[in-house]
């Protein structure tokens, strides 16, 4: 495969078909478990590890499996690697398995896994689909470590547990609530959004397009 | 191959039970791998959470807290609950018990040490709760838990022992911004070293 291409895959994944603010898919993690920086990296890397491992198995019988039965395939696999994210955390960083809970389980209920595995995987050969994952993983991930930056910061005054802010600063509580997720979000759509809008133009020479 | 595919209809039941089959193994081989890291984990994680209840220190080395473990404390089965003691000398020193319930999002459990003659707590610790981080998950910060330490379990009113600052006779200062988890923990501690301590005193 050539490096144009990998190229290419990435800069889909990450930013011009960016899963969080372009597919709007996997927003309810996005809200969940963004309220400390640690938490979503390890988030955002155990779902870039299901996805990209799923995608390369369903990409590889994608030619024996049946149509109509699919998506039964797709369930297993996915929930498959999803227990094996969850053992290993129990085994070798129970921390996290704890400070994750319920949400390490709940990894394949995010629409970004199956939707890549029947969008892509389902249609390409196992290298680029496996690629294709690691590319959406991080674009999701990379959303997620923002929006847990400002809520880390302004609801703990801390970046990955480390104090920032002083004592003089006061803690916003709603910044640890799930709620103040959705304004950020919000704002984060806007501005990536405004963004490939702008190059839109340029490219179509001042023409809006909707 | 395509011909099977369309004109067989036990192709797909096959598929699917390979399937089934490779990731069941895959998973179990897996898990059977981990199985002694994970109990282990587990094992040790319970066995700090009753020295710190105790207020014993602990090195962070799941052999050494196991060491510490079964030489200082003793444990006897009352019912479905394990209650843990240390003695001095030939006598029970203090008792360590399972307290389980409901705070605002999701179960709790913990443990809670009282000392033998039930006139203070030594230590309490919170094994598992749901509560949110950063907000009610604070009950197992240290400064929420060290407040327990050596307070004196004395009858507020009737089974009450422990009133949160700034009400009168209040010995500990709940968390701001989580009431309803600190209330909900309150209640459950108050209800439940009333019942060990009356189900002790009638034996």
């Amino acid at each position: 495969m050539d490096k144009r291409k990998v190229k290419e895959i990435f800069k889909t994944g990450i930013w011009d078909d960016n899963p969080v603010f372009r597919q709007v898919i996997g927003i309810c993690s996005s809200l969940a478990v963004t309220n400390l920086l640690m938490n979503s990296l390890i988030m955002g890397l155990a779902l870039t590890f299901v996805t990209a491992f799923s995608e390369l198995t369903i990409s590889l019988i994608r030619k024996f499996t049946p149509r109509h039965i699919r998506m039964v395939v797709q369930v297993l696999i996915i929930s498959a690697f999803v227990i094996i994210v969850d053992i290993f955390l129990k085994a070798y960083y129970t921390e996290m398995s704890k400070a994750l809970g319920a949400y390490v389980g709940l990894i394949i209920t995010n629409c970004i896994i199956m939707g890549r595995c029947e969008a892509y995987a389902q249609s390409n050969p196992p290298i680029s689909s496996f690629l294709d994952g690691i590319a959406s993983g991080l674009g999701y991930t990379m959303i997620l470590l923002m929006i847990a930056f400002i809520r880390e910061l302004m609801g703990f005054g801390s970046v990955f547990g480390i104090k920032i802010l002083g004592d003089w600063w006061t803690n916003w509580t709603i910044m640890v609530m799930p709620p103040s997720a959705f304004f950020i979000i919000g704002v984060i759509f806007w501005w990536a959004r405004s963004k490939t809008e702008k190059k839109k133009e340029e490219k179509e020479g001042g023409k809006v397009t909707a | 191959m395509k011909n099977l595919k369309t004109n067989n209809f036990l192709y797909p039941i096959l598929f699917t039970l390979i399937v089934t089959a490779v990731t069941t193994f895959l998973l179990a081989g897996i898990n059977h791998l981990t199985s002694d890291a994970i109990a282990l984990n587990e094992q040790t994680a319970l066995r700090s959470t009753i020295l710190y209840v105790f207020n014993i220190d602990y090195p962070n080395d799941a052999e050494k807290i196991e060491e510490i473990f079964n030489q200082r404390i003793k444990f006897k089965q009352v019912g479905e609950e394990t209650i843990y003691y240390i003695e001095e000398g030939d006598q029970i020193a203090a008792y360590a018990f399972p307290i389980d319930g409901v705070a605002l999002w999701g179960s709790v459990h913990g443990y809670v040490a009282i000392t033998s003659d039930f006139s203070q707590i030594i230590g309490i610790d919170f094994v598992s709760h749901s509560e949110t981080p950063g907000l009610g998950g604070r009950i197992s910060e240290d400064w929420f838990k060290e407040q327990f330490r050596g307070l004196k379990l004395e009858n507020l009113a009737e089974g009450e022992y422990i009133r949160y600052r700034p009400a009168p006779g209040g010995n500990v200062d709940g968390i701001s911004g989580a009431t309803l988890t600190s209330n909900a923990i309150r209640d459950l501690l108050n209800t439940s070293i009333h019942e060990f301590i009356t189900e002790q005193r009638g034996q």
